[in-house]
Formats: C-alpha cells, structure tokens, sequence
C-alpha cells in the first residue's frame, strides 16, 4: 500500500463518519479524538452504520474480527486497523 | 402459496406493491387523479396493523406514490422502499431496518415476475397475490397469540419513529444534543407484574440490541422479579413525537461475590440511536456498584445481528478477554467500577423500588 492509499483510508472515513452522523463538521475531526467518547459520540446505530460502510468501502469486517470493538477507538486507530488487514490481503 | 409456509411462523411485517396491489391501477399511468385505493386490500392492512404486524412499502414508483399511498389508506406505514431497484433488495432493506427476519416477512404484488425474483432470491419471505392477502386474516401465521399494547401501537411507532430520523439528519448537532432538543424521557425502573407480556415479547423479538437471544416466558420473568437475589428493570422511553413505552430491560444477578452480572439486556431496536441502552448500562454501573459489587459483567452471545449491542458495550467500557469466545458465540464483557462511572443523562430518571 502506498501513503497516498494509506492516507486515502482515512479521508474516506471522515466522509463516512459525517455520513453516519448526519453532521458534516466531523469531517474535520482530529484522527485521535475518541469515537465514544463526547467528541464523537458514536452510539449503537451510527456504530453500525459506520461499520456496513467500512465493510462495503474496503471489505473489511471489522464486526468479525475484533471482539471488543477497540478499533473504534478513534478514526487512526480504525485506519490503521483497515490498513493493515488489506496490506495483508496483498501478500 | 400457503402451504409454503410453515405452520406457526408468525408474520411480522407485510411489504405492499402500489400499482395494481394497494391502487386499483398503476400511480405513474393515471392522468389527472392517481387511481383510487383497493377497499379489500386496504381493510387487510388495517386489520393486521391492529394485530401489531408492520405494514411496508416496496414500490417502482417515485416516493410521492408512498406519500399517497400513506394519505388514501390513512395507514402508517413503518418503511417504504420508492426505486427502480430490485424488489428483493428494498425488501433485504426493509428487513434491516426494522429487524425483522426474512421469515418473518409477507410479500404482496401482483406481478408474477416480481414475486418469483424475490422467492428465488429471498425463499424465506411468504410471497403472496393479492388474492392470497385478501385472505391472509384468517391465517395462523398472521394471527399473534398475545397482542400487546405496544404491538398494536407498533405501525404508529414507527411512523414516529421515521419523521424523528428526518429530523435527526436535518438537526446536525451532536447526538445528546439532539436527544435534549426533542425532549427525550427515559424512565428506568423495577418490572411489575403487567409488564410480563411485553418483557416476554420483547425477549423474542429484539435481535440487534440483545445479549442472550435467549426468549424467557413470562413464568421465568415472573420468578425472577420474586427474586431476592435479582432484579427486572424496565425502561421506558419518550419524547416530543411520540411515547414508545416500555423498550428494554435488563435482568441483573448480585450473588455477592463482588461481581454484578447482568444476565440479560434486550431493547427494541426503535431504541436505536437514543442513548437508551446507553442509559440502562450507566444505570446498571451505579446499582452495582452501590450493592458492593467490584465488577460489572454482561455474558454475551456474539452475533452477526447483534453488533449493536457489543457497539454499546464498548461505549460503555465494557471488554471481554480477546479469545474467551465460546464455542455457542458467548463472551462474558466486564468493566471495573471503581472510579468514574458511564455518564447518566439528565433525562434519565429512576424509579425506586416499591
């Protein structure tokens, strides 16, 4: 994967998770603020909605492989998550 | 088409063709007045609204026939899928969105192309004519045993329910925000005897927001509120469009080992999206925690369909130990209470026991 793809990963979240949320100032959102936490405010359903767009976007279950959800820590941490599974799909 | 179905397999929702199903004619085709509504089929509709069986809309028309639709019957309709789409997919949609199986699905069109691509691509969902439909009443599969309050209230519930999603993705605020703007209510407090079928129901019927998918009679639930060693907690839900009643629960253990384990929490996915299983977590966190308890912990069988539920435990600062997943799906979440607790709303009141 290129830095541009990896940086790619990222800018498609941030569209996606003002999609979710209906709020399109998140777009802006520093990469390390938490998603659960008041920044973000990330709640069961645009949890969920986030994930379907993760899995369609990038063909990434995130739901199946992490059983705690860490992931969603914050968009960086999702990123590098979604990363990492499709470099090692490359392989 | 009936004998397809297996006998006993309750219908929950019904998605409606328009042109030439609920309309007597084709809405795009008419010059001047769409055509009018079919009295039979729009009498059906209502008859199994009353049961709490949702009503739905599949069409290929633009969504002002939905619109029309919804003002000649007067019904409200749960979802409307308005596209150029495939019928199976608005239904695969409809599905989704109000969690309902596909099994537990009837479709109505009069258009055998249709209704043979949906059989082939969705064989679980009961496919029927119009003819058929007219009759569906007097079927077992649409008759519910036990219609509950909030069952019968469930087609206007989610026409609420959708006009606060319009809302919602107009408002652009954050979530808690938007919950204060429109003067979100949530009532916690101990189960009573008449909650029983509801309880029972919501056991059976919550997918997405459900730890043990486990069912529980109302035997089982009526034991439990005895119980000195647990606790039944209800919550209740409103707000300024609507009150859902009674949506969740949580049934909670304290054997005084110093861990609290909920065995049970379930919430009507109507919930969603409304800090409402959010609540009953803080909730729970503080019982717990007042009772002694060290630990919170919440057995969870992990599914494909209850993603939500394990969204919500993570908020909620709930781990399971990566690798102890069972072999039935089950991993126990836990969280420490010592120090600070998830955050309780201010809209969220308590009611004390007895």
């Amino acid at each position: 994967m290129t830095g541009d793809q990896a940086r790619g990963v990222e800018a498609d979240l941030r569209e996606v998770l003002a999609e979710v949320t209906g709020r399109p100032d998140l777009r802006g959102v520093p990469a390390e603020t938490s998603l659960f936490g008041g920044g973000v405010g990330l709640d069961s359903l645009a949890g969920t909605l986030l994930l379907r767009q993760v899995q369609r976007r990038f063909g990434v279950d995130v739901a199946a492989e992490d059983l705690n959800l860490d992931s969603l820590e914050s968009l960086s941490t999702l990123a590098a998550f979604i990363k990492e599974r499709l470099s090692s799909d490359v392989r | 088409m009936t004998s397809d179905a297996p006998p006993g397999q309750i219908i929950k929702c019904v998605v409606w063709d328009i042109d030439n199903t609920l309309l007597n004619g084709v809405y795009l085709e008419s010059a001047g007045e769409p055509p009018p509504v079919d009295p039979e089929l729009a009498g059906v509709l209502h008859e199994l609204a009353g049961r709490g069986i949702l009503q739905a809309l599949a069409s290929r028309n633009p969504p002002e026939a939905a619109a029309y639709v919804r003002s000649v019957t007067g019904a409200d309709f749960a979802a409307a899928e308005c596209g150029w789409g495939s019928k199976a997919e608005a239904i695969a949609r409809i599905a989704a969105d109000l969690d309902v199986p596909a099994d537990a699905i009837a479709f109505v069109d009069d258009d055998m192309v249709e209704r043979a691509e949906v059989a082939a691509e969705l064989p679980d969902v009961l496919v029927l004519t119009p003819e058929d439909a007219a009759e569906a009443a007097d079927w077992p599969q649409f008759s519910p045993a036990v219609v509950t309050a909030e069952a019968r209230r469930r087609g206007q519930l989610y026409g609420e329910r959708r006009r606060r999603q319009e809302a919602a993705q107009a408002f652009g605020g954050s979530r808690d925000e938007f919950l204060r703007q429109v003067g979100t209510r949530i009532i916690i407090g101990p189960a009573r005897t008449g909650d029983l079928p509801r309880l029972h129901e919501l056991s059976v019927r919550t997918h997405q927001l459900n730890s043990s998918g486990q069912p529980v009679t109302e035997g089982e639930l009526a034991q439990l509120i005895g119980s000195a060693q647990h606790q039944v907690a209800t919550l209740r839900l409103a707000d300024d469009f609507g009150d859902d009643g009674l949506v969740g629960a949580a049934i909670l253990a304290q054997n005084g080992t110093g861990i609290a384990t909920a065995q049970l929490l379930m919430m009507s996915c109507r919930a969603l999206g409304r800090g409402a299983l959010d609540a009953l977590l803080a909730w729970l966190c503080r019982v717990a925690a007042r009772a002694g308890a060290a630990q919170l912990a919440v057995p969870c069988v992990v599914t494909d369909r209850n993603v939500p539920m394990r969204l919500a435990l993570a908020a909620a600062g709930l781990r399971a130990e990566p690798g102890s997943v069972a072999a039935d799906g089950r991993a126990v979440f836990t969280r420490s209470l010592a120090g600070g607790l998830p955050h309780l709303p201010d809209w969220v009141s308590v009611e004390a026991s007895q």
